[in-house]
């Protein structure tokens, strides 16, 4: 059972997708996204239509990345267990709704520009993340894992 | 007699060229044809050996037909002198079979071979296979599949600065003279250009949707009367402006010359998919016992109708209505009262980020390339913000129907208002980060109601 966050549970998810024809149906999606949960960093890249590479990064990488989707580790784990529960996030935990209520922002960039793909691919990152409810995860808060480590 | 024949000068060279030798040239010659056809048949690639071939069987009076093709041709009515005829002429038997079950008559296929026996030979010109293209390109599918990126190799990807032609000739292609001119009035890649309209298009294309199917129209459920009229008016809205931005675009169409291919199918996207949402969000108001509500007042729809020029446009349309645009697509989807809305502004909500997209990087190129612009668009920003303001206080309908949709009820109109604040602001916060990546620094310049909005 992959843990979040790991670079196995978002491989996972990156293995569901490729291998769903629905993902591929929602068109292109070109873009470098940041997850960060706590004190962890992970990059997806996203090119054509599929999911390309997971890798753990670091602050330094936000930089070059399109966007990056940041809420405290409590918040990821409400969300990712609303979509388990539901088979897909309900109106109060997609990621638009999530952008809209986090005062400091959710989905964040250095860049005004880069910012909006956040928008233009905003259902195929909700694909990919509804597409958690199909396996099982098991949720470790990151300074949990660094402190047993 | 084959070597009495004369061959042309520059029918020999070709046939040097070619690898034909001149005791074939002459014996075809001799056999009846001439020299522009030979020519033809050259730069067709038909070999030596192939016209060897094709002489033997003419001298010989073609091959024997076989039994199969006698009885084919009597089933079609062909006489046998006729399929002879064919068969001494070159024709393969498989071809004449074909045309028998295709129903070819006898009398149609004499007076093909009429044609083609020296009777009226068709005099071919074949100049247009010698025009000096960029030959041999060979563009190669990348993992999103042959895009126009894929093809601008060599000459046909080289996007000159001005383009200098009034017709619609492709670039690349090679101009003849005494075309008429098509109208166009723009042929300064700085007027239209965005480094990212070709991966906009490509993503257009893939990323398209169909709202009569994909949107689960059945999980609408009659809405209380408040929030159905409150739905509606804000459909009623969305419909006007939509349409507007794709007649406005579908008029700068034209202006934009064939030199800049890849904003002209982008832009045809964009109408489309102006057209995708009147469409859509009409019959989202049509499909709940509701209806149309009232028309908006129109101030900034007329300041992007009355741009003169394109950057104006795009600067008035592309960047500042349609930051408004997109923060109300992601308000509504936020609160959409059922599937079919979420789906709806969801699926608006990316397509208006692409607008966006192309506007922003179009006005980064215009001041990369000519800075001296700056204080003109800042100018048409200024109308712009103005005329929209202008719609803010003369459109309480619009204003009021996004508070009850937000806030759930005309009783909770207040918490709504205060969602629809919420909304402004994010607006103007993207409207100024997207400019300040354009390299228009807007801060100190935003309108002063705009900017107590912000800072609301």
């Amino acid at each position: 059972m992959p843990v979040f966050p790991s670079v196995e549970w978002f491989e996972a998810i990156k293995n569901i997708v490729n291998n769903d024809p629905a993902f591929r149906q929602l068109g292109t999606i070109d873009a470098t996204v940041g997850v960060k949960v706590g004190g962890k960093i992970y990059e997806l890249t996203f090119e054509a239509f599929e999911c390309t590479g997971v890798r753990e990064a670091s602050e330094n990488d936000l930089r070059d990345m399109d966007f990056w989707l940041e809420q405290p580790y409590d918040s990821w784990k409400d969300m990712l267990e609303n979509i388990k529960k539901n088979g897909k996030a309900d109106l109060s935990h997609t990621l638009n709704t999530i952008d809209l209520s986090t005062p400091e922002g959710f989905a964040k960039s250095h860049d005004g520009y880069r910012r909006d793909a956040f928008y233009r691919f905003n259902q195929s990152l909700q694909d990919f993340f509804n597409a958690s409810s199909k396996i099982e995860t098991q949720f470790a808060a990151p300074e949990a894992v660094a402190a047993s480590a | 007699m084959a070597d009495t024949m004369t061959i042309p000068e520059a029918l020999r060279a070709k046939a040097q060229e070619k690898g034909w030798p001149d005791d074939l040239v002459q014996q075809a010659l001799a056999a009846g044809a001439t020299p522009e056809q030979l020519a033809g048949y050259m730069d067709q690639g038909v070999t030596a050996d192939q016209a060897r071939q094709f002489l033997a069987a003419r001298a010989a009076g073609g091959a024997e037909p076989s039994a199969e093709l006698l009885a084919a041709a009597q089933a079609a009515g062909w006489p046998e002198d006729l399929v002879r005829q064919a068969l001494s002429m070159g024709a393969a038997e498989a071809d004449l079979m074909n045309y028998m079950s295709m129903g070819v008559t006898a009398e149609q296929a004499r007076q093909f071979m009429a044609q083609g026996a020296g009777g009226a030979q068709p005099q071919l010109d074949l100049s247009w296979m010698h025009v000096p293209t960029e030959w041999n390109t060979r563009a190669r599918p990348t993992k999103h599949g042959l895009t126009l990126e894929a093809i601008n190799i060599g000459k046909y990807g080289e996007v000159p600065d001005t383009w200098p032609y009034q017709t619609e000739m492709p670039r690349g292609a090679v101009p003849i003279p005494g075309v008429e001119g098509m109208g166009y009035s723009i042929f300064e890649k700085q007027e239209v250009w965005s480094d990212a309209c070709a991966r906009l298009y490509e993503e257009a294309i893939q990323r398209r949707w169909r709202p009569a199917t994909d949107v689960p129209w059945t999980s609408i459920e009659p809405l209380p009367d408040d929030l159905e009229r409150a739905i509606c008016q804000i459909c009623t809205h969305i419909s006007e402006k939509e349409q507007m931005e794709a007649d406005v675009l579908g008029r700068w169409e034209p202006e934009i010359s064939y030199g800049y291919h890849e904003v002209k199918l982008y832009l045809a996207t964009t109408i489309f998919e102006n057209a995708r949402a009147v469409e859509v969000f009409r019959k989202r108001a049509l499909s709940n016992g509701g209806g149309l509500g009232i028309q908006s007042p129109g101030w900034g729809f007329r300041s992007v109708v009355d741009a003169r020029n394109f950057t104006e446009m795009v600067a008035v349309q592309m960047v500042l209505q349609d930051s408004l645009t997109l923060a109300q697509y992601a308000w509504c989807y936020r609160y959409a009262k059922n599937p079919a809305e979420e789906f709806i502004f969801g699926h608006a909500l990316q397509d208006k980020a692409r607008h966006l997209a192309y506007g922003v990087t179009h006005l980064k190129y215009v001041m990369n390339h000519r800075p001296d612009r700056r204080e003109e668009v800042q100018r048409y920003l200024d109308k712009g913000e103005t005329m929209l303001l202008q719609d803010d206080r003369k459109d309480p309908a619009t204003r009021e129907a996004f508070a009850i949709y937000f806030g759930g009820s005309k009783e909770n109109i207040r918490e709504g208002l205060h969602v629809y604040r919420r909304m402004r602001k994010m607006f103007l916060e993207q409207y100024l980060a997207r400019l300040q990546w354009a390299t228009i620094d807007r801060t100190a310049r935003l309108m002063p109601d705009l900017k107590a909005q912000l800072e609301a």
